[in-house]
């Protein structure tokens, strides 16, 4: 009785393999839903996606050089206020492009360089004083990048004759802001370089889902950026969520405020939303999830629905705390609790139902299933 | 029956497969031990972290700083030992304590497959495996025993017996079988393997390794004992486990199943085999033709016999305490642990800690990627018991830091299987004040689904 059942079973498990090597070798669509290759989701996201965006990134890095350069050869309300454009715009496009902290970018710690704040504006005084300072120390990373240009471009004095003036006395200042966009310039770099050199194939290649794949450190990246970076960074600090009271002097852009450091907020919320979706009828985060078939089990509802629904949300709770930040903060410090308690919801989405729905593993260490 | 019963406990037969038994597992011990060093798992796991998770009741077994390595190396040391059977019984000791204590160091590791080693450990202290084919046996011939009583071999085969069936009985659940989870959500997550990797994007497929995966387990000790059909299943046994080892980050659980698996084949054939790998060993073989049998004083015997008896009454019942709590076992985990219950869930969650000053009312969110590692983080968030002892850390971590009878409060989220994650654990009640014991814990959030089956 027990051998036939047996046998029966491995005629099975033979039949699974022989349909298999048909699939594969008729040269038809291997899957059910083409949506399931992770090689075509990849190559996407590096060739539409990552690419693209750095490029773009790159030319405005390259406009904030030349009015950068401008502005310390010949100080000028005018040369300030176009430097101060270039700045506004390629602080703009970086929030479009800050998520991909994986691969190159991770390895040279590409957001230490650019957007850690709030700046230190006191070591800045005093590296421009001394005229001796080392980027690449950790406390170094605070006295860089946008932050810092902030600070360099619209704090160091009361208005802009008086900052130009600042610049006119100060041959320290001309060089820190030089070696500030340099530094930004130099780093970003190395990334666009391997990003066009040979890790874009490396990246599509890597098509697993355990720790190492690129499909997990994207996703890491992704979701530590929406809840520590955006949620917590550009939201909850401010706001006090972890404190109890409300910190408005930690904004983003906070030298210039007006409407820049809410714009930056919603640009980057709107970046995180289209990455999910991506376009139509190109692979995205969204339609390898629809292909997985990921829903809530209990209800039905598709799980993209429900975090598209969530990201809708969170980004008119963003959106409503305008015109400028830094007052709302405190004078409307439930609004912006309410907007992080929203991006809240939305991390959990992210972190918990769609990881899981993806399979992808967060440690190294072996597991049998908890 | 009772005649039955007395002719077995009398029957002998060949200590060869104990033999086989203890060389397989001494080494695999051995190469798990090498392996989890050389990948950096011990300064990891166990220096690193500044809160370990203990057991209930075990609480004083703490990591012992850098000495945790020489932890490892005796463990490492007494395989080593147990493998050639030299100083058998004091291997078979130290390697069932070391083991044993590592794994009770931090529940965060827990793995059913480390608990089984320790299990088996465990058996070879009690069991006469260092007598035949030994490093004592042979710089002490008069040690050497060739035959033994029967029921020492057939301890292994039930314990192994009981892992595949009660694995199995594990997987009779609504999810496993007629959702098809959580394998249909880690098969697809495999479609980019070699050849059968897009067959795993069709959910039929994930219900195929459902249900044959339970009729396996629930089968194999069966198949493996029948002789007629012993060859299939462990050729089964074999492929089964090595997908799984392709499939799944499972480490050394595969390579284990397929060793400790032969403990079902009958002495002859592992008479034979050894016999034969000794005649590589030596020019002639110069196989004393004596058959020595192992005879246990009455006293002894019984007193076995009853530790034994004891073991497996404990090893058949501890799976089923689940049935003393009230609520839905994959969701509270509340006696998940020591009951084989392997790749059933895919679960997973986040939790936010908030701290309160019970004086001032002051509040602070906690990162617990201060205190914790990536896997301890992992594991707490979905189950119970941690949660509590992580509160009852932060608890004391804030008291020390001046903030007046700090309240705990979690806000976790959890999906299990595929449900759209809810809220985990009562977040108005103060963790800091409740007890962490064996009773069923009432500020579980109900699970508002059922999962129906073992």
């Amino acid at each position: 009785m027990k051998k036939p059942v047996l046998f029966a079973l491995l005629l099975l498990l033979t039949a699974v393999g022989v349909f298999s090597c048909q699939k594969t070798s008729s040269g038809d669509p291997p899957s059910p839903n083409p949506s399931l290759d992770r090689k075509a989701l990849l190559t996407q996201w590096a060739d539409s996606l990552v690419k693209p965006g750095y490029q773009r990134f790159n030319d405005k890095l390259d406009i904030l050089s030349a009015k950068t350069a401008a502005f310390t050869t010949a100080p000028t309300t005018a040369s300030l206020v176009e430097a101060r454009q270039a700045w506004q715009a390629a602080y703009l496009e970086w929030q479009k492009v800050e998520l991909f902290e994986f691969g190159p970018a991770q390895s040279v710690s590409l957001r230490n360089h650019f957007n850690i704040y709030p700046t230190d504006a006191p070591g800045i005084n005093q590296n421009i004083s001394t005229g001796s300072y080392n980027f690449e120390l950790a406390t170094a990373i605070p006295q860089q990048g946008f932050p810092a240009l902030d600070y360099l471009l619209n704090g160091v004095a009361l208005n802009d004759a008086a900052i130009v003036q600042q610049y006119v006395a100060s041959a320290n200042h001309r060089r820190y802001l030089t070696d500030v966009v340099a530094k930004m310039s130099q780093t970003f770099a190395l990334v666009y370089a391997q990003w066009n050199g040979s890790y874009r194939d490396a990246f599509i290649n890597n098509t697993g889902t355990d720790a190492s794949s690129s499909l997990s450190r994207a996703i890491n990246a992704y979701s530590l950026y929406y809840e520590r970076y955006l949620r917590a960074g550009k939201v909850g600090i401010p706001a006090g969520v972890m404190t109890g009271t409300s910190r408005p002097e930690k904004i983003e852009a906070y030298y210039l405020k007006g409407s820049l450091p809410l714009q930056l907020a919603t640009t980057a919320h709107t970046t995180v939303q289209q990455f999910f979706n991506g376009r139509a009828g190109r692979p995205s985060l969204k339609s390898y999830l629809d292909a997985l078939g990921a829903k809530d089990s209990r209800t039905g509802q598709l799980l993209t629905d429900i975090l598209n629904n969530q990201f809708g949300v969170a980004f008119q709770r963003l959106n409503s705390l305008g015109p400028d930040l830094f007052p709302t903060m405190t004078a409307r410090n439930a609004d912006a609790v309410a907007c992080y308690n929203e991006m809240q919801r939305a991390v959990r989405l992210i972190k918990v139902d769609m990881t899981s729905a993806l399979g992808i593993t967060v440690t190294y260490v072996d597991n049998d299933g908890d | 029956m009772g005649d039955r019963l007395r002719r077995y406990f009398q029957t002998y037969t060949s200590a060869a497969p104990l033999a086989t038994f203890r060389m397989a597992f001494g080494l695999l011990v051995l190469v798990s031990v090498v392996r989890f060093w050389a990948k950096g798992w011990i300064a990891e796991l166990y220096l690193k972290p500044k809160f370990f998770f203990s057991y209930y009741g075990f609480e004083w077994v703490k990591p012992l700083g850098s000495y945790t390595y020489g932890l490892f190396v005796v463990c490492g040391l007494c395989a080593l030992l147990l493998a050639l059977g030299w100083w058998y019984r004091w291997a078979a000791v130290g390697l069932f304590g070391s083991f044993t204590y590592i794994e009770l160091m931090d529940k965060s590791t827990y793995l059913n497959h480390y608990y089984f080693v320790s299990l088996a450990a465990f058996l070879l202290v009690l069991l006469p495996a260092g007598r035949f084919c030994s490093l004592d046996a042979y710089r002490n011939p008069a040690l050497r025993r060739s035959q033994v009583p029967r029921w020492t071999v057939d301890a292994l085969r039930l314990l192994v017996g009981i892992v595949y069936f009660y694995a199995g009985l594990a997987k009779l659940n609504s999810d496993w079988l007629l959702h098809a989870m959580p394998l249909r959500i880690w098969l697809p997550a495999k479609n980019d393997l070699w050849l059968v990797g897009p067959l795993f994007n069709y959910p039929w497929v994930a219900y195929v390794f459902s249900w044959f995966g339970a009729f396996y387990d629930l089968t194999t000790p069966f198949f493996l004992l029948y002789r007629p059909t012993r060859a299939w299943a462990y050729t089964a046994v074999v492929v089964f486990h090595g997908l799984t080892a392709v499939l799944f980050p499972i480490g050394m659980f595969p390579y284990v199943m397929i060793a400790v698996a032969l403990v079902f084949f009958p002495a002859e054939v592992h008479a034979h085999v050894l016999a034969r790998v000794r005649g590589w060993w030596k020019q002639a073989p110069t196989e004393p033709a004596a058959e020595l049998p192992l005879r246990y004083s009455r006293r002894t015997g019984r007193l076995l016999l009853l530790v034994l008896a004891a073991f497996f009454a404990v090893q058949l019942l501890l799976p089923f305490r689940y049935l003393l709590y009230p609520h839905e076992l994959f969701w509270t985990e509340e006696g998940y642990r020591f009951s084989w219950r392997v790749m059933l869930m895919e679960k997973m969650g986040q939790v936010q800690f908030k701290v309160v000053d019970s004086a001032t009312g002051w509040a602070r969110l906690v990162n617990n990627d201060e205190h914790l590692s990536v896997l301890q983080e992992k594991m707490m968030s979905t189950q119970p018991d941690m949660l509590v002892q992580f509160a009852h850390y932060l608890r004391d971590y804030y008291a020390r830091r001046g903030v007046h009878a700090p309240k705990v409060y979690a806000d976790a989220y959890v999906s299990l299987n595929g449900r759209l994650g809810k809220t985990f654990i009562d977040p108005a009640v103060d963790l800091a004040r409740v007890t962490d014991d064996l009773r069923p814990k009432p500020w579980i959030l109900p699970f508002n689904d059922e999962i129906s089956g073992f």
